[in-house]
C-alpha cells in the first residue's frame, strides 16, 4: 500500500468532484434555479449595500470604494467555505440519525471523506461577483498594481478563508456534544456578515469579540488593510495568514476529536 | 486455520444521564451530573477464524452493535482486548478499514448520486487496489450476479434490494479480510433473500473472506452460517455450532396426529399412555413434543396405533428459530 500523500487526496478530490459535477448537471432545472438564486442574493445584497452608502459617503473614515473593497474581499474569502466544505450543514442530521457511521469505515482520512461528498457549485457565482467587486473597487481607488501585490491578495485570501471555514468547522462539530446544535452554526454564519464592515466602526467591546473570540475581522478587515492601507499596516494584518492557518488546524482537531467520539445510534 | 479475531474479554460501559421527568426535570438535568453507567457488553471473549461465517444473534438491544463498533474500530472497549487481523481496530482505525468491508442493512454507503459502475471506481482509488485484482473482482460479480443492469443505475434510482446487493459488492471489492453484515436481508423479498444469501455464500467460498453476519432472519442462519454466537444483555449466551444449537433442548421433534372422534378426550389418554411426552390438542390436530433422548418417535407411534385409528400424521423439527425464541426468552440453563 502506497502512502497516502496530499497527492493521493487531490486526485481521489478531483475524482469524486468530477462525478458530483456530472450528476448535478443532471438535474439542469435544480441548477439553473439554484444558479439564478444565487445571482439574486448577491444583487440584493450590493443592492442594500449600494443604498446604505448612498446615505453616507463615508463611515469612520472609510470611503466608498475602500467599504466595496472590504465587501468584495469578504465575499472572496467566504467562498471556498461556501464551495468546498459545505456538508457541514448536513452534519448534524448525519450525526443525529446515525448515518454518520457509514464515513468511519473508510481508509482514509475522515474530515476530508466527509467533506468531499458536497461541492456546492453555487459559490462560484458568488466567486465571480466577488472578484468583480474587487477589481472595480481596486480600479476606483486607484490602488497601484504589480505581481507583488497580486501575489499577497492571493495569500491573504487564502488564509482568510481559513479563518471562515475554522468557524464554521468548530461551529458544526458542537453537534458531537450538544444535541441541538443548529443554532450554534447559525449563529457563525450570521456573525460572518458583520465581517465585511471595518471593524473600527464597532464599539471597543464587540472590537475585541470579533478579533480574538470570534475572529470574523480577520475574514476580510485586517488582510485586506495590508492592500488598502499599505502605510499604517497593524502588526494583526501582518499576523493574519498564521491566525488563519491555527485556527484552521485547531478547528479540525476539534473536529476530529468529536468524530472519533462519535458512536453511533443503535440499529 | 489461524484467527483473524481476537477478543478477549471485552467490555463496554456507557455513562448514561439519569433524566428527570417533565420541564423542571429537564432544567434539573442542565445542572445535574447524575450519572449511571450502563453496561452494554459484558465480558466478552471469542476467537474467530479467517474463512468462517458467523451468525451473530441476539435480540434488539442486546449488545450486537456495539460489538461490531468496536471491531470496527468506531468504539473503544472499556476494558479487554481485541485484534481483528493483528490490528487494534480503535488505535488504527484506517489500518483496519483497508482489511474490512461493512455493509448496514439500511443505509447505504455508496455515492447517492453515482452509477455503482463510478462508486466502485472511487473506491479502487480509495482501496489502491491494483487493476488487476479489480478487473479479477468484476469478473467474479459478473460471474455470480447479472450485475449489468445496476452498473449504470445511480444508487438512488435503485430499488432497495438492488441497492443492498450493489453495497455488499461493494464491501467484497477490495478483498477485505472480514466483512461485516448487518441485517443484510431486512425488508427484501423472498427471492432477493435467495440472491443475496448465495451471492455471500459465494464470495465467502471464493475469497475465503470471513463473515460475520448479524440477523434476525433465522432464514439467513440456517442458509449461510455452520456457527452462532449469541448475546444478551451485553453478555455470552452461546456460541458454538448450528447441529449443536438444535439438540440444545434436547433432541425434541413434534408429533400431530389426526383421530376419529374428540380430539380433546383423545388427548387427555394419550397423556395418560405417554407421560414423558407432552400432548396438546387444537381444532384439528394432536400435538405430541416427543424427547428422542427417551422414546423415538416410531415407539411412540406404534404405542398410539395399538389404541388410537389413526387418520392422519405429520412430523416436524423444531425450527432454528423456535430455539432462538426459547434461547432469547428463557436463556441457557
Amino acid at each position: 500500500m502506497q502512502k497516502k500523500g496530499i497527492r493521493f487526496y487531490l486526485r481521489i478530490y478531483c475524482k469524486i468532484l468530477a462525478q458530483d459535477l456530472k450528476s448535478k448537471m443532471s438535474y439542469r432545472a435544480d441548477f439553473i434555479i439554484s444558479t439564478v438564486g444565487m445571482i439574486f442574493t448577491n444583487i440584493s445584497g450590493f443592492v442594500s449595500f449600494w443604498i446604505l452608502f448612498r446615505s453616507f459617503p463615508s463611515l469612520n473614515g472609510w470611503s466608498y470604494y475602500e467599504m466595496l473593497f472590504l465587501y468584495g474581499f469578504s465575499l472572496v474569502s467566504i467562498t471556498p467555505v461556501q464551495c468546498f466544505f459545505d456538508n457541514n450543514w448536513s452534519l448534524r442530521q448525519n450525526v443525529y440519525s446515525g448515518d454518520f457511521i457509514k464515513y468511519c469505515f473508510r481508509p482514509i482520512n475522515l474530515f476530508f471523506y466527509y467533506q468531499s461528498e458536497v461541492f456546492d457549485i453555487k459559490g462560484l457565482g458568488q466567486l465571480a461577483f466577488g472578484i468583480g467587486t474587487l477589481i472595480y473597487a481596486w480600479v476606483k481607488i486607484g490602488l497601484p498594481f504589480s505581481v507583488l501585490m497580486l501575489l499577497k491578495m492571493t495569500v491573504f485570501l487564502l488564509t482568510a478563508s481559513l479563518v471562515m471555514i475554522a468557524l464554521q468547522n468548530a461551529a458544526a462539530a458542537s453537534c458531537f456534544w450538544i444535541e441541538n446544535s443548529f443554532y450554534v452554526l447559525d449563529l457563525v454564519c450570521r456573525f460572518k456578515d458583520y465581517a465585511k464592515y471595518p471593524i473600527t466602526i464597532f464599539s471597543p467591546v464587540f472590537r475585541f469579540i470579533f478579533t480574538f473570540l470570534m475572529p470574523i475581522a480577520f475574514i476580510a478587515y485586517y488582510p485586506s488593510l495590508v492592500v488598502l492601507r499599505p502605510d499604517a499596516v497593524p502588526l494583526l494584518s501582518w499576523l493574519s495568514p498564521l491566525v488563519g492557518i491555527a485556527f484552521f488546524f485547531v478547528s479540525y482537531k476539534i473536529w476530529m476529536r468529536g468524530a472519533m467520539k462519535y458512536s453511533g445510534t443503535g440499529s | 486455520m489461524s484467527a483473524i479475531i481476537e477478543i478477549r474479554n471485552i467490555t463496554k460501559e456507557f455513562k448514561v444521564l439519569n433524566r428527570r421527568e417533565g420541564l423542571k426535570g429537564s432544567l434539573k438535568d442542565l445542572f445535574s451530573r447524575d450519572y449511571k453507567i450502563v453496561r452494554a457488553v459484558d465480558n466478552i471473549s471469542m476467537t474467530i477464524e479467517q474463512g468462517e461465517i458467523v451468525g451473530y444473534l441476539g435480540p434488539n438491544g442486546a449488545g450486537k452493535s456495539t460489538t461490531i463498533k468496536m471491531m470496527t474500530g468506531v468504539l473503544e472497549p472499556t476494558s479487554g482486548e481485541i485484534l481483528v487481523g493483528g490490528n487494534v481496530p480503535y488505535q488504527n482505525r484506517t489500518k483496519n478499514a483497508q482489511e474490512i468491508g461493512v455493509v448496514f442493512g439500511q443505509r447505504s454507503q455508496l455515492w447517492w448520486a453515482l452509477p455503482l459502475i463510478e462508486s466502485f471506481k472511487l473506491l479502487k482509488d480509495i482501496y489502491q487496489i491494483p487493476d488487476k485484482e479489480y478487473d479479477g473482482m468484476l469478473a467474479l460479480y459478473q460471474s455470480l450476479v447479472d450485475i449489468e443492469p445496476l452498473l449504470h443505475k445511480p444508487v438512488r434510482q435503485m430499488s432497495l434490494g438492488q441497492r443492498t446487493l450493489s453495497d455488499i459488492l461493494a464491501a467484497f471489492l477490495h478483498n477485505p479480510k472480514i466483512v461485516f453484515l448487518d441485517e443484510p436481508t431486512i425488508g427484501l423479498d423472498v427471492s432477493m433473500k435467495a440472491k443475496i444469501r448465495t451471492l455471500i455464500q459465494a464470495l465467502n467460498r471464493e475469497k475465503h473472506t470471513t463473515v460475520i453476519l448479524t440477523t434476525h432472519d433465522m432464514g439467513d442462519v440456517d442458509a449461510l452460517c455452520r456457527r452462532i454466537v449469541i448475546i444478551d444483555k451485553g453478555k455470552m449466551l452461546y456460541d458454538n455450532d448450528m447441529e449443536h444449537l438444535k439438540g440444545f433442548f434436547g433432541s425434541y421433534r413434534t408429533l400431530k396426529i389426526r383421530v376419529d372422534g374428540d380430539l380433546k378426550a383423545h388427548a387427555e389418554e394419550i397423556a395418560k399412555e405417554l407421560p414423558e411426552c407432552s400432548v396438546s390438542a387444537d381444532e384439528e390436530w394432536i400435538s405430541i413434543l416427543v424427547d428422542e433422548d427417551k422414546a423415538t418417535v416410531m415407539e411412540v407411534l406404534g404405542t398410539l396405533q395399538t389404541a388410537h385409528s389413526i387418520r392422519d400424521m405429520q412430523l416436524q423439527e423444531i425450527s432454528t428459530e423456535e430455539v432462538i425464541k426459547k434461547i432469547y426468552e428463557e436463556g441457557v440453563q
